[in-house]
């Protein structure tokens, strides 16, 4: 075989028979090139609650490189409901007190180890905000979950500025969200030939097909086709960017839009959120959030007072069957990321448990060089 | 007050329903791939009292998605292994294991009824028929969930209120016609079953015929009598099972003898390129690098072997097979049965000779060969599985279940993974009604207690179906799962214990 420019001479550990014996039901999924990529990755994963322990159970066992966990908070008693491997971890020490001075990455760490002892998992307990450039240019991907606006947005800049892919995500509640910057990611599809020939050029506002090669396979043309999608940070994308365009052109979809998504907006537009069970903080959020839904260019009768007294009611909540589907779709996307064989989610996922719809919006506020306007 | 473990359920479910699960019994049936999410997900939203049923153990090949599970519990039972873990994950949690078949006659329609909700985590057609069975007996609401590569689905089915399992009818696994597994192959796959379901079971099982079409219409009874006649010379070889001539004679006759056979058929080839046979020795003759590198060509699943290459697994695995078998002839008693070897995808041995045989075959018919890793996924019917999709669908099967926990059967929905999409990463659907022809929920379902030791099917037909349910004079058929019991001309079963007749249940 040709060597490739994906290898590095370096990490050339061959993949052992062992290895592709436990991932066989993977590999046959994504394919042993995939598998190769994957398990070269070093992730970041910044919070262990629910949602972090998902993430990190579905990376761990896929059989990446490294897994660091960077929290620096305690654990605490409400920590114990959804966080599975806190809770065993508290087991482990014989309660809380077993815990005393160690930060959740320290207690949850060697937990996550036992998973899978092939994968490096490391714990890191020093504040986010004390990380420098050279931190975050160490990793091919780092997650954010549980964060404030603020802190998505001042991580995200710092990934940018690394040139590193970037996911953040939260849970509350019945809902959550998914945000995705990946910079600029090519990934190459393979797939049977339709009578139309796959043409190089922009396919949407953020997607690109850049290269286009056939190859007949027996009775079959095969092609395979590599396309880029073009992402924008956090600060351009959730906190302020409008839908696509192809909404306001129709009040059908406008109508569809999940009102979750200005809840979501407005929670992270409004940091200092008054006790939201109070009466004064319930009114001053629901102003907020019926300014950030018209701002969308949604639909009043969309924006009930049951959706945004069930949003205020989950915030800050975790709960497990919602960590394991965002957790879930989440670590999916990173795998895939790595692998580079399938389309990315672009850019935000809008999480609705009590209708089970998890939505996708293509936000960006000013897209520079991607395929501008399909 | 102290801030309490469940916290976060109490705020988001409210108090109302967090209480209600805690209180409620549930049924998980299968703790592998789905049933791993599934029991962290009901211990820690506050499910206590889990009961869990699965028959299998441990294989190396669960610890990509079971995350229950670690290297030092392969072999060992996964209900017992999954209880012992989950239970770490909330102390106040009580799961009940049980390392046994759901099909088990314990397992009876009064037992489904203690519980409030049933969930599926299984991965078979059959298993899954009986539970869907067993819940609408029982009428407990059953959480169905299924997942393939990136794809699954969850639905919640209720008696009377929404569709069963067996409301649409299912896909049932492929057969191939007999002709083109054994004269006219044409991909990989039916060079395959022509190895393992044909050739393997010919001479080291008993035949396995039943997995093909037999179907004979006028144009192929000529050839069918042929081929059960050339099977039958294959049959002869046996004999030389052992031998240093065996691997000739076998490779003479199924890949020389019986391709001239074909070939001679100019029918058969008018529109389809004809094989060529091949000689052993003139094969052999080229092998010898492929033998030198046996060892490394044994052991690498990625390769994909030339023909000289297969023919050195070919002959190797026919002799670790041969051996085998003369030594499990010589341990047997007088009156045992003969021994036989089937087919699994984990015997490498059965696996070696399946996939040298295939591609040999496969260069007859001038059709790619394949690596080992990828005949044993054909061979094996191996279903691509992951963590991600598995969490994905466990944590779905909550939310039905917060519905079903509140009796909102309107809200519960369809939900299917839809991977890839722009748009949207699930795509849901109202539960669809039931199937007024459904053969399965649309019968009336009842149940009686009887001692089956003394009642007779007299009993059951004249006091219980005519008396009781008031079928009077009507026509009617009594049928167990062994078959039909009674009916207006099958009366000799009357008199017949119950308890002699059959597995009667639900």
């Amino acid at each position: 075989m040709p060597p490739s420019a994906e290898s590095d001479p370096a990490m050339q550990t061959e993949i052992s028979e062992d290895e592709i014996a436990l991932y066989d039901r993977q590999i046959r999924l994504w394919g042993m090139q995939a598998q190769e990529k994957i398990r070269r990755a070093n992730i970041l994963l910044i919070t262990l609650r629910a949602l972090g322990s998902e993430i990190s159970k579905n990376l761990v066992l896929a059989g990446i490189s490294s897994l660091t966990i960077l929290d620096p908070n305690p654990v605490s008693t409400a920590d114990l409901g959804a966080g599975f491997f806190l809770s065993q971890a508290t087991n482990a020490a014989e309660g809380l007190e077993g815990l005393e001075g160690k930060s959740r990455a320290e207690a949850a760490a060697p937990i996550v180890q036992k998973l899978n002892p092939r994968v490096k998992v490391r714990a890191d307990s020093g504040p986010v905000r004390e990380k420098d450039a050279a931190y975050f240019a160490s990793f091919d991907v780092v997650i954010a979950t549980d964060l404030g606006a603020a802190d998505i947005a001042w991580i995200n800049d710092a990934t940018r500025a690394a040139g590193k892919k970037f996911y953040a995500a939260g849970c509350h509640g019945t809902h959550g969200f998914i945000f995705s910057d990946l910079v600029s990611h090519s990934y190459v599809i393979q797939r049977d030939s339709a009578n139309v020939v796959t043409k190089p050029g922009p396919e949407s506002a953020t997607r690109a097909v850049v290269d286009v090669r056939t190859k007949k396979e027996g009775p079959r043309v095969v092609e395979t086709v590599t396309k880029r999608e073009t992402y924008s940070p956090f600060g351009k994308a959730c906190l302020s960017a409008p839908l696509p365009a192809e909404f306001a052109r129709s009040k059908r979809r406008l109508r569809a839009v999940s009102p979750v998504l200005s809840c979501l907006r407005a929670l992270w537009s409004a940091p200092d959120l008054a006790d939201p069970s109070s009466r004064a903080g319930m009114e001053s959020f629901t102003r907020t959030v019926m300014g950030k839904h018209a701002e969308l260019g949604l639909p009043p009768e969309t924006l009930t007072p049951e959706v945004i007294r069930q949003f205020l009611q989950g915030v800050g909540a975790e709960i497990a069957p919602v960590a394991a589907i965002l957790g879930g779709q989440l670590a999916q996307d990173v795998i895939n990321v790595l692998g580079q064989t399938q389309q990315p989610i672009q850019n935000t996922v809008v999480f609705d448990g009590g209708v089970m719809e998890a939505s996708v919006y293509a936000l960006h506020s000013d897209l520079e060089g991607a395929g501008a306007e399909a | 007050m102290a801030v309490a473990r469940d916290q976060y359920n109490q705020q988001t479910l409210g108090e109302s329903l967090n209480d209600k699960l805690k209180k409620s019994r549930v049924l998980m049936v299968g703790a592998g791939g789905i049933g791993c999410e599934l029991l962290k997900n009901l211990v820690l939203s506050g499910f206590l009292n889990v009961h869990i049923v699965d028959l299998d153990t441990i294989d190396l090949s669960n610890l990509n998605r079971q995350f229950l599970f670690r290297n030092e519990h392969i072999k060992k039972s996964k209900a017992l292994v999954a209880k012992e873990v989950a239970q770490t994950f909330n102390p106040e949690a009580e799961v009940t294991a049980y390392h046994d078949n759901i099909k088990d006659e314990r397992f009876g329609v009064s037992w489904f009824r203690q519980f409030d909700l049933v969930f599926n985590a299984l991965d078979n057609l059959d298993a899954r028929r009986h539970v869907n069975k067993m819940c609408l007996a029982a009428d407990v609401p059953l959480i169905e969930s299924g997942t393939t590569g990136f794809n699954g689905q969850v639905q919640v089915i209720k008696k009377g209120v929404t569709a069963c399992y067996d409301c649409s009818p299912k896909e049932t696994p492929k057969s191939f016609p007999v002709c083109t597994i054994r004269s006219t192959p044409s991909q990989s796959i039916h060079c395959i079953v022509w190895g393992k379901s044909y050739l393997l079971s010919e001479i080291f099982g008993v035949s396995e015929e039943s997995s093909f079409d037999n179907t004979t219409n006028s144009e192929n009874e000529g050839e069918i009598e042929e081929l059960q006649r050339e099977a039958a010379a294959l049959r002869n070889i046996r004999n030389s099972i052992g031998t240093p001539e065996f691997p000739r004679l076998l490779f003479e006759k199924v890949f020389h003898t019986d391709v001239e056979r074909l070939r001679s058929m100019a029918e058969m080839w008018k529109s389809r390129t004809p094989p060529e046979s091949l000689k052993y020795d003139e094969v052999l003759s080229r092998a010898s690098d492929a033998l030198a590198s046996k060892d490394s060509l044994l052991r690498d699943g990625q390769k994909v072997w030339s023909l000289e290459e297969s023919l050195v697994v070919f002959q190797d695995s026919l002799d670790r097979l041969s051996r085998r078998i003369l030594k499990m002839k010589e341990a047997k008693a007088e009156t045992d049965p003969d021994p036989v070897i089937t087919f699994d995808k984990d015997d490498e041995d059965t696996l070696d000779f399946v996939a040298a045989s295939a591609n040999i075959r496969s260069t007859v018919f001038g059709i790619d060969r394949k690596s080992r890793f990828d005949i044993k996924q054909m061979a094996g019917n191996i279903i691509p599985a992951i963590a991600t999709t598995n969490a994905i669908v466990a944590g779905l099967c909550i939310l039905q279940a917060f519905k079903v926990m509140k009796g909102e059967y309107d809200q519960a929905k369809e939900v299917f993974l839809t991977p890839f999409a722009p748009a949207r990463l699930l795509a849901t659907d109202r539960s669809r009604a039931p199937n007024p022809k459904c053969p399965v929920c649309s019968t009336y379902q009842t149940s009686a207690f009887v001692d089956l030791s003394r009642a007779t099917l007299n009993d059951l037909v004249e006091d219980f179906v005519r008396l009781e349910l008031g079928y009077g004079d009507k026509e009617f058929t009594v049928n167990s799962e062994a078959g039909l019991l009674y009916d207006v001309d099958e009366t000799e079963n009357l008199p017949k214990k119950l308890s002699d007749l059959a597995n009667l249940q639900g």
